[in-house]
């Protein structure tokens, strides 16, 4: 049975996920840290205050490369359909669970295309508003940048982290509880023929019959 | 390092939820620059060096009479000179740029470090090198441009009022090194009747436009200046309205009410769904493995 499982993510493809996925964590744990004084006691998960400042923008730097490295790797499968635009419209049935009622859907579905340009889009924001806040005395010539716009950089980092602590919570819980066999598929790179069946029917179809 | 160990005369401390120690009803001291009775002879520099044992900086020629460019975490007081045409005579207006010791304390609302700078309730405006993270966010929070990162400490730094002094009853530094009285120390309420006797006494030489600057957007200051030319405050390099909560850090404490909840909430909408709908576990297996 093992011979049927279907490959869905390459090696290379499944390290920049968990690349993206861990440093995003990471960035989650020690910015909450610093957003409220009763979550300080985060930063002594990576070493205490000083050291969270100091590892907060350097593994933001890996969160970005990682989440370019994606962006290019999955973006020619990321184009939004009409089929898309009709998934989206039976979002509601999806969450319900009533297949019948949902589009069957390719290699993603609209869920996952929207998740990847919302993801892309705030990490765009991130780079932005965080190699603004790391170093506002300028960098790569830029700068320096004055009060009032690191200010408002502090404003636009924060609520890119409330919706993609969001993201997040859907995504991981999309990814394990709600739906099992996905995990796997990004931890060793197949899925099994059930699983593509119920999840992404016309990718499973378009592999069987190339 | 902080200078100072007094526990029960602390205001406000940065990053903490809970109710600051203090409990001691001193006085509330200031400061008062009467930049009109400034000489320029920056004595006021270099007594804060020799106090507080600051590393010396080279100075350089730029085209001023000023000893630095800039502020640094060595330099803690600094004397800036800018020459300016005001009602077509030349103007020699000078600044004596360092904390102004805020009431309300932009760069302590700024702070994410639990401890790093605190307020006493005589007025002081104090960092705490050894809770102080380098993120430099006070640098912004503060109206002034005043705090500066120490790049080999990683930490931040600014004129601490002598406070050792000010403990031991003494005033600051400047204060008593300056030669002509520029710069007075004294409680609050005296400073500021004192202030005002002097801007009187400017408008009856002409200065028409002398004003004390105390400025309310920060609660008012505790090292006030005497402006001589008092509609040209950006000259001087003083903001004509500084702020110790500007609309973005506002919007963001707002915001930052908001932000648990609606992580709690999405947390709650995945419990939901899951009880309500459960996990969609794929056909058995076998099934297909039997047709294909």
């Amino acid at each position: 049975m093992n011979s049927q499982r279907i490959p869905r993510f390459t090696f290379s493809e499944r390290v920049i996920h968990w690349a993206v996925g861990a440093s995003f964590v990471f960035l989650l744990v020690t910015g909450l840290a610093f957003s409220h004084p009763r979550l300080y006691w985060l930063t002594y998960l990576v070493g205490g205050g000083s050291t969270a400042r100091a590892l907060h923008p350097l593994v933001g730097i890996l969160f970005s490369v990682s989440l370019i490295l994606m962006f290019f790797v999955w973006l020619k499968d990321m184009g939004l359909d009409s089929q898309d635009r009709k998934w989206l419209k039976a979002i509601m049935h999806y969450i319900k669970h009533d297949r019948d009622k949902v589009p069957e859907a390719g290699k993603y579905n609209a869920g996952q295309k929207v998740f990847f340009w919302s993801m892309s889009l705030l990490g765009l924001l991130y780079l932005i508003t965080g190699v603004i806040m790391w170093k506002p005395e300028g960098i790569l010539g830029l700068g320096p940048f004055y009060g009032s716009i690191v200010n408002f950089m502090r404003l636009v980092h924060y609520l890119v982290t409330v919706v993609g602590g969001l993201l997040l919570i859907v995504h991981v819980y999309l990814g394990t509880a709600a739906y099992p066999g996905t995990l796997g598929g990004m931890l060793h790179g197949s899925v099994t023929q059930s699983w593509a069946a119920l999840h992404h029917p016309r990718w499973r179809r378009d592999k069987r019959s190339p | 390092m902080s200078s100072s160990n007094n526990t029960l005369g602390i205001k406000r401390i940065s990053a903490s939820p809970d109710p600051p120690p203090g409990i001691q009803q001193g006085p509330e001291f200031s400061k008062l620059v009467d930049i009109s009775r400034c000489i320029g002879c920056k004595g006021c520099e270099v007594a804060c060096k020799e106090w507080n044992e600051l590393g010396i900086e080279p100075t350089e020629n730029f085209g001023s009479f000023q000893s630095h460019r800039d502020l640094s975490s060595d330099t803690w007081l600094l004397m800036r000179f800018t020459e300016s045409e005001i009602d077509g005579d030349l103007q020699w207006l000078i600044k004596k740029d360092a904390c102004l010791h805020c009431e309300e304390p932009g760069c302590l609302y700024a702070c994410p470090a639990p401890g790093a700078i605190v307020q006493y309730q005589n007025g002081i405006v104090d960092f705490n090198q050894d809770n102080c993270i380098g993120c430099q966010l006070c640098v912004s929070g503060c109206p002034f441009d005043i705090p500066r990162l120490n790049p080999e400490t990683k930490t931040v730094f600014k004129c601490n009022m002598c406070i050792d002094r000010v403990e031991a009853g003494l005033e600051p530094a400047c204060v008593k090194t300056c030669p002509t009285g520029a710069i007075l120390w004294g409680t609050k309420q005296d400073m500021v009747s004192s202030a005002e006797k002097k801007v009187e006494g400017l408008k009856k030489r002409g200065l028409k436009n002398a004003t004390l600057y105390d400025p309310p957007g920060v609660g008012g200051t505790h090292m006030m200046y005497i402006v001589p030319h008092g509609n040209h405050l950006e000259e001087y390099d003083l903001p004509a309205d500084p702020t110790a909560s500007p609309m973005a850090l506002k919007s963001l404490q707002e915001f930052k009410k908001l932000g648990p909840w609606s992580i709690w909430i999405g947390i709650l909408g995945i419990i939901l769904h899951y009880i309500g709908f459960g996990p969609e576990e794929p056909l058995d297996e076998m099934s297909f493995s039997d047709h294909e």
